[in-house]
């Protein structure tokens, strides 16, 4: 087509108009007096609109509206921490209890204290402190993963292999299973979550705020004590050492190579799409425990909870979808049903989705969210996340893939891990006891 | 924006400014305005105080992200590392590319469109699914290649710290040497063909004609490629993002863009993150510029 000057003219002025347009649309508004409160909520667990309809059908003063964000460690808390600087942020986010406090540092949570304080007794006790800092409350515990060990009940029979109560049980058993040419674990080398979960179930406390400053105890004799052992699980060649969740790992779940899991109750959903053709052989047991007799659990990287980010509007409306979401039943159930994982909630009777025969089926009948509800129980309520929780995630992982793939002891990985931490901390003018 | 018109000078200037404000404004918006603001944020730094709850002071840092960088050793291994990855993947490439240009433009290569598209293909695959599927193949496990010489009692293990930089070379070697083979092909296919005549009148052997006549004429073509080959491998960042979780020799340092992007999006430390993309940025430019200065220099057409 032939372009005469003149429309030249037009179509440059025009293309200039679409684009100040298009620059012009990015910013929006809201805020009428008139209807009932708008708030946005923004969350990464699949399938989490079913929750905000309920909610938004139960009730006429609050409309909650749903947006969609990549997950918090790969993204998501950075775009939620800018949007909180831009004073464009949500009102209701989803935030990993280890994140909290990373979102403290940043200013970037209300105090939601005066609206929620009431509504502590409906969760479980380790849950709720998750939130609260220097007595204020900051989030409202959603869920969690409360370890198990999930087990391959036929071929422990097979081998005659007991369940092993205590880790020198577990010890023996590895030896057992690696007779057969199988391993009893993977050595998840890509898993901090999976390795802090492991020490804290050690009686490690790697972080205790004390006096303003931080006590930090990551390589500490509860700790070594659980490397140690690992150590000596590596070396005598009875785990594999592979990434969990990978494609190798799957492979050898599927195939028997690979007989037990230790991980969050969520990883029952995992494990069944993993390796659909093992229904019925798995089952789950508790955490191998260091004293024999004791009931010592831990979580897996702690959980999720919903917090009001700093700069909403309407924190009282906000705190009040955050508590709806996380502890009515109704609610509850639904956010159990799509995989949120365990619910934060005390009592769980009411919670249908944890009744489902499809799911006990794979276990050989077994019930397998009795084993989590006990460990739920059983979880140190006194561990606390630091700041930079997601630094210690990758220097932990760093340093533990350092020392297996250069043949360094393991106790190094936490050594060197307590070193970067504590730098990492003094850099940003945190104290450090 | 040249115009061969004989108009007014007054006015032709204006309707060009018209014509590429468009450009202007997106090339300052999602280009200078970037750029200009990762330098100034990488001159910046947050800091805390007691336990860190409440909010934290930005204060002028000057160059300490700089410092800091340069002092983490990690950081300093990644940079090293990343010019290792150049030192194996930049002649690779370029040789494999013009070999496979030079083959398909002989005389005697058999349908030679068919294997350019084969050879293009790969360059068709994302980056991350290439690594994904890559991935499989590094895995014993779920390697069927590595399941057959391990049954031949050849253990190989890909992912291992002493073989992942050729492992990723390969990933890369494998994506980009038929886009690389297209652009040496159509400078082949360029030569004028008087050339070859001339050169069989003289009697010249296929060799001959290789080294007298079309990679001279192809070098233009063949810096171009190693340019964007030199600055692809310093931007290195999907394939080791990807695997990663699979192997104990990619920690969250491995390239300084992977440390960059780790500093951001996983540590929130987006001051440290500026400092360190600056530095890549610099070091391409350098790379670049430097390698452009080398074969451009006067006298220099031996190659």
């Amino acid at each position: 087509m032939p372009v005469s000057p003149r429309s030249r003219r037009w179509l440059a002025a025009a293309a200039v108009m679409t684009t100040a347009v298009s620059l012009a649309a990015c910013s929006s508004d809201d805020s009428s007096s008139e209807g009932p409160v708008e708030l946005t909520f923004q969350s990464w667990v699949p399938n989490i609109d079913q929750v905000v309809d309920a909610f938004n059908e139960a009730h006429d003063d609050v409309h909650v509206t749903l947006e969609t964000v990549t997950a918090g460690p790969d993204g998501g808390y950075a775009t939620m921490q800018s949007a909180v600087q831009a004073g464009n942020a949500a009102d209701v986010a989803q935030i990993g209890y280890d994140a909290i406090p990373d979102f403290l540092i940043n200013d970037a949570l209300e105090d939601i204290t005066e609206y929620v304080e009431d509504d502590a007794d409906l969760f479980t006790e380790w849950q709720w402190q998750t939130g609260v800092f220097g007595g204020s409350v900051y989030s409202i515990p959603q869920a969690s993963g409360p370890l198990g060990q999930f087990y391959r009940a036929d071929v422990f029979e097979e081998l005659g292999i007991e369940y092993p109560e205590t880790w020198d049980e577990f010890y023996e058993a590895a030896k057992t299973v690696r007779e057969s040419g199988a391993y009893i674990a993977a050595f998840a080398f890509n898993q901090a979550p999976w390795m802090i979960g492991l020490a804290q179930q050690g009686g490690a406390q790697w972080f205790t705020p004390d006096n303003d400053a931080w006590t930090v105890d990551i390589n500490g004799a509860d700790t070594l004590k659980v490397a140690e052992f690992w150590q000596k699980l590596v070396d005598e060649d009875l785990v594999k050492v592979e990434a969990d969740m990978s494609s190798e790992w799957n492979s050898d779940i599927q195939s028997g190579k690979v007989l037990t899991w230790i991980s969050g109750s969520w990883a029952d959903a995992i494990l069944r799409g993993t390796a659909p053709d093992l229904a019925g052989s798995w089952a789950v047991g508790p955490v191998p425990q260091w004293n024999a007799g004791e009931n010592v659990s831990a979580t897996w990287g702690g959980g999720s909870a919903s917090a009001v980010l700093k700069g909403s509007k309407h924190p009282k409306e906000a705190a009040e979808f955050a508590v709806w979401m996380n502890s009515n039943p109704a609610s509850v159930n639904l956010l159990t049903e799509v995989g949120a994982g365990w619910p934060a909630i005390d009592d769980i009777s009411e919670i249908a989705a944890l009744e489902d025969s499809e799911v006990f089926d794979f276990y050989g009948g077994q019930n397998i969210w009795d084993v989590f509800a006990e460990s739920d129980k059983a979880v140190d309520t006194s561990w606390t996340w630091p700041p930079l929780s997601s630094t210690l995630f990758a220097d932990l992982v760093d340093n533990v893939k350092a020392s297996v793939d250069g043949g360094k002891p393991l106790v190094d990985a936490y050594n060197k891990t307590q070193e970067d931490m504590i730098a990492a901390l003094e850099e940003r003018g945190i104290a450090v006891n | 924006m040249a115009t061969r018109t004989h108009r007014t000078r007054a006015r032709i200037p204006r309707a060009a400014w018209v014509l590429i404000l468009p450009f202007v404004i997106m090339f300052a918006a999602f280009f200078i305005a970037p750029i200009v603001y990762a330098v100034v944020q990488s001159l910046f730094a947050t800091e805390s105080s007691g336990l860190g709850f409440g909010a934290p002071e930005t204060k002028f840092a000057f160059f300490d992200n700089y410092v800091r960088a340069f002092s983490d050793p990690t950081f300093s291994q990644s940079l090293l590392r990343l010019l290792l990855f150049s030192a194996i993947l930049v002649p690779l490439m370029v040789v494999t590319a013009l070999g496979l240009a030079l083959l398909l433009d002989s005389a005697s290569a058999r349908f030679p469109r068919v294997f350019r598209i084969i050879s293009f293909a790969p360059y068709g695959v994302p980056g991350v699914v290439a690594t994904l599927l890559w991935g499989f193949l590094y895995v014993p496990a779920t390697s069927p290649i590595l399941q057959v010489l391990s049954n031949w009692g050849i253990d190989v293990n890909p992912l291992s710290s002493s073989a992942v930089l050729f492992a990723i070379a390969n990933i890369s070697l494998w994506g980009f040497a038929g886009y690389n083979m297209v652009i040496l092909s159509s400078a082949l296919d360029a030569i004028p063909s008087e050339l070859y005549e001339a050169a069989r009148v003289d009697g010249a052997s296929a060799w001959a004609t290789i080294w007298h006549i079309k990679l001279p004429l192809v070098r233009p073509s063949v810096i171009l490629v190693t340019v964007f080959t030199i600055i692809g491998t310093l931007q290195l960042f999907v394939e080791p993002l990807v695997l990663r979780p699979l192997t104990t020799a990619i920690g969250t340092t491995f390239t300084p863009n992977l440390a960059a992007y780790n500093q951001a999006f996983a540590q929130g430390n987006s001051n440290l993150a500026s400092a360190m993309a600056v530095i890549v940025a610099l070091l391409g430019f350098v790379v670049s510029f430097g390698f452009l200065r080398f074969v451009n220099r006067k006298g220099n057409r031996a190659w």
